[in-house]
């Protein structure tokens, strides 16, 4: 054979073979840059394996009930970046999210809706997670003045409330908002935190004025008993295998455990000083409550039930949450004495990660701290793996389709909400039909007094009361409230940032929240348009003391006295200063009740 | 009767009935281990079916066995980091924990996680069996 030729034919299958090489090594050096590097549980930015290895994902998401600032805080977990706030009102407390409670706190999500109350307002808020908006207002019968509706029936239909500025409880239907409102005497009486039991039996609900942990049955939604606790008693959460329930004995420094199966108090275990709120993890092995006293994260062994742990946290912890996986703990803080950069009168509070792996070498400590807007309340995390990626043209699916969650089709035509193709953008009024204007500190005396056509109103707030308690004004008034916090900010439970509120919930929520910081005086002013007896309560957190730091607004009806019985409760009730006319269709609920107890009789699970 | 047989009568009825008392007070799920009305149950799989399953408990005294069904929107995820996954990938051995409720004789879920071993929770529970502190024997 000719040489050249060979070397031809030789030369090819080089080529051929080189080719061949640089194609398959094309191939899989394109095949590596897709491959997910698995990366170590403990970094910072990593998540599970996803549609794309964008390196700034978070795993989790912290949802905030903002309090003052009236807007949900949308939080990456563990980056602990705000992502997002969401507007919903006036001043928000704490919320389940739709679908299931099984579970611990943060239940099992079919990542719909989440049910926020707003104290405030006195509604509940639900926010779309997919679109990220709310969508509708459950307005309640007024009177009523909600703090939490934390407590979600474990078929999700129906969730449970709190009225805890007038000694009221309340069922409400989710699909169309309508109640059933329960009385809860003697007065004083103030339902506070409530949790349900996991197999649709009972709710549990703490009662601060009673030192009891009151248990209602949930279909027919009535009060069975009173369970004597230690003194004011705060969170109180049922574990996720629904044997007991744990329940924060604020000035007793303990925390009682109750029975579910025999409906008392089995143990009491002293946890640290000032216990708020408590978070059980997803095995019911852990019990996490924080001690605003002691400024401390305490740790509960619920198999021993005994103390195991304490953990600092900076400062004055209010509520907590836990990641769904029980890696962290977001503690959330009411103070930053000190801590950051001012920006304002109003010092930012903060939220504080903790490492709760006991196999890491970060274990028990703060492992990020972040100043927060408003004045946050509860929160609960959800796996970022609920919320869907509607943008990059996927947006109709949300209509058509829905969603999965593994082999379980999720669509918004399945209610409860709305089942329409209209997906609302609400965003409710967090202050309006009104004027606030700060002025050095007024020291005139406390009282009413006219100047001209204006009813002056001078109030003084300290720890834990208002001075006067209780202020009458005729329905029509021009009113000008002059709030002057007086707090010397002394003592174990004082700090010098210490900031008192007045915020009247209902009607007046928008037309008050005026805030009290220490060295002038804020004053609000608005029309005594509506008449009826409002609660009014300091939406600042500012003590161990704060939720019973409250006084009443009267506006009186011509020729007569507010009362909870007398005033224009009913039109209020329709809470439709809260949106735009053209948007009233989306508010439901309002006074519509399922008014006996055997309407909307469904089992609970 | 003398005094003195009467006074130890009364003393063992007194004991017996006390006895009774607290016995009865006592008898609950608190402390004997899981029931079939707990809402959630830990265990490894040991039969799997069309959206049915077997576990059998695990980190307490005495292992037992429960059937359970799968709630229609019940569905089945990593417990760490959240992944969601399908009935279908479940396996006989998996160590998974089960939210739901006991209703008209069955145990149905809303949600399992297939639980991590390496995770720092479920060694504490083994860790603690093997010292004697029980899962569901609360003291």
């Amino acid at each position: 054979m000719d040489w050249g030729v060979i070397i031809l034919k030789k030369g090819l299958s080089y080529f051929l073979i080189f080719s061949v090489a640089i194609v398959l090594f094309g191939v899989s050096a394109e095949a590596k840059k897709t491959v997910l590097t698995p990366l170590d549980k403990r970094d910072w930015h990593v998540t599970a394996p996803q549609d794309s290895d964008a390196p700034l994902r978070d795993y989790a998401i912290l949802y905030d009930a903002g309090g003052v600032d009236g807007a949900l805080g949308v939080i990456g977990i563990p980056s602990m970046r705000t992502y997002r706030h969401i507007k919903c009102g006036v001043d928000l407390h704490n919320f389940p999210f739709s679908g299931s409670n099984a579970g611990n706190n943060n239940g099992t999500p079919d990542g719909k809706y989440l049910y926020v109350s707003d104290k405030g307002a006195d509604t509940i808020v639900e926010v779309n997670l997919q679109t990220g908006w709310p969508e509708r207002i459950f307005a309640l019968p007024k009177p009523f003045g909600i703090h939490h509706s934390a407590a979600l029936a474990p078929n999700g239909k129906y969730l449970f409330a709190t009225g805890e500025l007038t000694g009221k409880m309340l069922k409400l239907r989710l699909e169309d908002g309508a109640t059933t409102v329960l009385d809860i005497p003697p007065a004083p009486s103030a339902p506070d935190y409530p949790d349900t039991s996991k197999d649709g039996k009972y709710v549990f609900s703490g009662n601060y004025y009673h030192s009891a942990v009151m248990v209602f049955s949930q279909d027919p939604f009535k009060l069975i008993k009173e369970i004597p606790v230690g003194k004011n008693p705060h969170g109180t959460n049922v574990s996720p295998t629904n044997r007991i329930v744990t329940v924060c004995d604020k000035l007793s420094a303990t925390l009682s455990i109750i029975d579910v199966e025999n409906l008392r108090v089995h143990k009491v275990i002293p946890v640290g000083a000032g216990p708020l709120h408590n978070q059980i993890d997803t095995l019911g092995k852990y019990d996490y409550i924080s001690c605003f006293v002691s400024d401390s994260t305490s740790k509960v062994d619920l198999q021993r039930f005994q103390l195991v742990d304490e953990f600092p946290v900076h400062y004055r912890p209010g509520h907590n949450s836990l990641a769904p996986d029980n890696a962290y703990y977001s503690s959330q803080n009411k103070f930053s004495t000190g801590l950051f950069t001012p920006t304002g009168i109003v010092f930012a509070v903060n939220f504080e990660l903790q490492d709760l792996d006991e196999t890491s070498a970060t274990y028990g400590k703060s492992v990020k701290i972040i100043p927060v807007d408003g004045e946050p309340h509860e929160g609960r995390m959800i796996f970022a793996s609920y919320i869907q990626r509607w943008n990059t043209g996927k947006g109709q699916d949300l209509f058509e389709k829905g969603y999965n969650l593994g082999d379980v089709h999720v669509s918004f035509d399945n209610g409860p909400g709305i089942d329409s193709k209209t997906r609302p953008q609400l965003e409710p009024v967090h202050t309006a039909d009104s004027k606030r204007y700060w002025i050095p500190r007024d020291d005139g005396k406390p009282g009413i007094t006219k100047d001209g056509d204006v009813y002056v109103v001078r109030v003084k707030a300290f720890s834990y009361g208002y001075v006067p308690r209780f202020i009458h004004v005729p329905q029509g008034a021009k009113v000008r409230i002059i709030l002057t916090n007086i707090d010397k900010a002394a003592g174990l439970t004082k700090n010098p940032d210490v900031t008192m509120g007045l915020a009247a919930a209902g009607y007046y929520g928008p037309r008050t929240m005026l805030i009290g910081v220490r060295g002038m005086s804020i004053v609000g002013e608005f029309v005594a348009r509506k008449a009826g007896e409002f609660e009014f309560y300091c939406q600042h957190f500012c003590g161990p003391l704060h939720l019973e730091m409250r006084g009443t607004l009267f506006v009186d009806p011509k020729g007569g006295q507010a009362s909870l019985g007398v005033g224009d409760y009913d039109e209020i009730s329709r809470q439709e200063t809260m949106l735009d006319e053209t948007e009233h269709e989306w508010i439901v609920g309002t006074n519509k009740l399922m008014n006996t107890l055997n309407e909307g009789k469904e089992p609970t699970i | 009767m003398n005094l003195k047989r009467f006074l130890l009568t009364a003393l063992v009825a007194v004991c017996a009935s006390s006895f009774a008392f607290i016995a009865n007070v006592e008898a609950g799920v608190l402390g004997n281990g899981s029931a079939i009305t707990d809402t959630m149950q830990i265990g490894t799989i040991t039969s799997l079916g069309d959206r049915k399953l077997d576990i059998q408990t695990k980190f307490e005294k005495n292992s037992k066995k429960y059937s359970m069904v799968m709630h229609p929107e019940g569905y089945v995820m990593t417990a760490l980091r959240g992944q969601f996954k399908k009935f279908k990938e479940l396996k006989k051995g998996d160590l998974i924990a089960a939210y739901g409720w006991y209703r008209d004789g069955k145990w149905i879920a809303r949600r399992i996680d297939i639980l991590d071993p390496n995770d720092y929770l479920v060694k504490r529970l083994a860790a603690d069996a093997k010292a004697g502190v029980y899962y569901k024997h609360e003291r």
